[in-house]
């Protein structure tokens, strides 16, 4: 059904980004959880209106992008946008942050070898 | 010509001669009568040499008076004569050569535009004969000039458009920000070279480079045209309004404006910013393109109207360098587009251009389509996809019950909906059958959205607990069936069974 160049849409990538192939913040990686923290304005850029009302419950970039149908640097672009201008916050799944709460690795070791003495 | 001015000719002589022979009598007359007078009344001894004399005279004034009227007459009819050849001669440029060449500019061969022709004697024709071969010679060279220029932009159309899909399905591809960077950069150069083959095709005469198979939002088309020009990080687009081109002009607009974004930004210091405004007026959509560059002077801005608004391309009008507003010119005729000129507040010039209403839709936004349109349906998830794809079974039921053909209506994407209200109105949402029996599909709608209703209606009824216990009983039998796997044909017999049973169902609710 969909012929290549024929049903996508007239606007190209470099006019979404304005030209930036980089995004101005590294907060963002896949997993990097979304929030919108206001409504959309009239106005806006389409896809900021878009992100904003998906991101309305916590959303990951990588869901962010596949239901924008944008690759994933596009919507880092312009996911940094979004942050700069203070409508959405970011933060990293909670399971990055409980790496640091694990028990250190040398009481891991020594019930390791407690078990194997067992 | 020569068969109604002949006759006329020779009718001058017959009177001449005649006035020749009647002067000759009077002369005879008035001579003689003299004579006789003069020489019966004289002396005699002067009678004989003034008989003579006086004879002598009479004869040459005899022979003197009718060469004078023929030389006169002759004058009269040499100046009616001259007089009908200018006449005729003018005739001949006025009106001969101008619809000989005008034949031939029709595209008649020179045989056939010279048959039509009656020229008045040999030299008309041969100059006829001379202009008709030149001009159709000139014709038959632009024709063929413009066919091949026609069909080089065409190819060329053709592998831009493949290279702009290549490149934004490697965009999706290549996540890296260096390679996307560089993606970027080629796919921008790639859309200036398209907009350029665009435009030698619109000059051409072919036809324009892709139509869209849906309406095109505004905004998109500001960032279509954007794309397409050089300059584009200074373009400010300032529009809110929510409308949509129709699919099939919104290519031509698209490159219209993409034309006056260009020649705003080029005619501009490179660090003025180009703005672009969208409003709604009672005519259409207005598009204004302000640019803070050269102010244009009176005349250049008559000669950018007349350029625009010209009847006829004016082929020896353009220039190498300077295509763009004859193309523009050619595509606001193609559809009804009006474009006129002014100078800018900012300082430098205002391009107004207006998108008559025929060719504008009204999409929905998103978020308002589910509260407008059917007020008696809550849509409580899924927010920002209107186009979501079928409703979940379970909690649709209670909602649609009321309001049958209501979640069609709102399932739609807003995109697909056609411009002319009549076409959503309730009877033609129903999907419609063939002769072969097979759901016909509306132009402009994919067959996945003309079924829907179908669709919905069989979810509906599949979810509908209208199913007696026996009905379920013996479903849930041809489900072991399946399960222990059982032969084959029986198996697809019984899958089937549940779906034909929900047909007749249908028609019930």
């Amino acid at each position: 059904m969909t012929r290549p160049g024929r049903d996508d849409d007239p606007d190209r990538l470099y006019t979404v980004t304005r030209g930036r192939s980089r995004a101005s913040s590294d907060a963002f990686d896949l997993v990097t959880l979304v929030v919108s923290e206001s409504d959309a304005t009239p106005g806006m850029q389409s896809e900021h209106t878009r992100i904003l009302r998906l991101c309305q419950y916590p959303t990951a970039v990588v869901e962010v992008s596949a239901e924008l149908k944008l690759p994933v640097t596009v919507v880092r672009i312009l996911l940094s946008d979004l942050l700069d201008s203070g409508l959405i916050t970011a933060r990293h799944p909670q399971t990055a942050g409980s790496a640091a709460h694990l028990p250190d690795s040398n009481l891991l070791e020594q019930v390791l070898v407690g078990l194997r003495n067992l | 010509m020569t068969a109604h001015t002949r006759p006329e000719r020779p009718r001058p002589q017959r009177p001449a001669k005649r006035q020749m022979l009647l002067a000759l009598l009077i002369t005879l007359a008035v001579t003689g009568l003299t004579w006789t007078v003069a020489v019966s009344l004289a002396e005699d001894s002067v009678r004989l040499p003034l008989a003579w004399g006086a004879g002598a005279a009479a004869v040459a004034l005899c022979v003197a008076v009718p060469w004078a009227v023929h030389g006169r007459a002759e004058t009269r009819r040499l100046t009616a004569e001259l007089a009908e050849r200018r006449h005729r001669l003018d005739d001949f440029a006025d009106q001969e050569v101008p619809a000989l060449v005008g034949r031939l500019r029709g595209g008649a061969s020179t045989d056939t535009a010279l048959g039509a022709a009656r020229p008045d004697n040999n030299a008309e024709a041969k100059v006829l004969r001379t202009l008709a071969e030149e001009v159709g010679r000139a014709e038959a060279g632009k024709a063929a000039a413009l066919a091949a220029g026609a069909g080089a932009a065409a190819r060329l159309q053709a592998l831009t458009i493949g290279m702009l899909a290549e490149l934004r399905e490697m965009e999706h591809r290549h996540g890296d920000e260096d390679v996307l960077g560089d993606l970027l950069l080629l796919d921008h150069r790639t859309a200036q070279a398209g907009r350029l083959a665009d435009s030698i095709a619109v000059i051409t005469g072919a036809r324009s480079g892709r139509r869209w198979s849906k309406p095109i939002v505004m905004e998109s088309i500001i960032r279509g045209a954007m794309g397409r020009i050089g300059g584009y990080q200074r373009v400010r687009s300032h529009s809110t309004v929510n409308v949509a081109v129709a699919g099939h002009a919104a290519e031509g607009v698209m490159h219209a404006l993409a034309e006056l974004l260009d020649n705003a930004a080029n005619f501009s210091p490179p660090t003025a910013e180009v703005h672009v405004y969208v409003e709604e007026v009672q005519t259409g959509v207005v598009i204004t393109v302000e640019d803070s560059g050269l102010v244009m002077s009176d005349v250049a801005l008559r000669r950018a109207e007349r350029a625009v608004s010209a009847r006829e391309l004016d082929l020896s009008a353009l220039s190498g360098t300077r295509l763009g507003l004859a193309v523009v010119g050619r595509l606001a005729r193609k559809h009804g587009l009006k474009v006129s000129f002014r100078p800018s507040a900012r300082g430098g010039t205002g391009v107004l251009m207006v998108i008559p209403q025929e060719l504008i839709s009204r999409p929905r936004s998103p978020e308002e389509s589910p509260g407008r349109a059917t007020p008696a349906k809550t849509v409580p998830a899924a927010p920002a996809k209107a186009a979501a794809p079928l409703p979940s079974p379970t909690p649709a039921p209670e909602a649609e019950r009321p309001v049958p053909p209501a979640p069609v209506a709102d399932d739609r994407p807003p995109a697909t909906r056609e411009h002319s209200p009549a076409e959503s109105t309730g009877t033609d949402e129903l999907p419609q059958f063939g002769e072969s029996g097979l759901p016909k599909r509306r132009r402009g709608r994919t067959l996945a959205n003309a079924n829907r209703q179908e669709r919905a209606r069989q979810d509906r009824a599949a979810s509908a607990p209208a199913h007696s216990p026996a009905e379920s009983a013996a479903r849930f039998g041809a489900f072991r069936q399946a399960l222990q796997g059982r032969d084959r044909a029986t198996g697809d017999q019984t899958e089937l069974s549940p779906r034909e049973k929900s047909h007749p169902e249908e028609h019930t609710p």
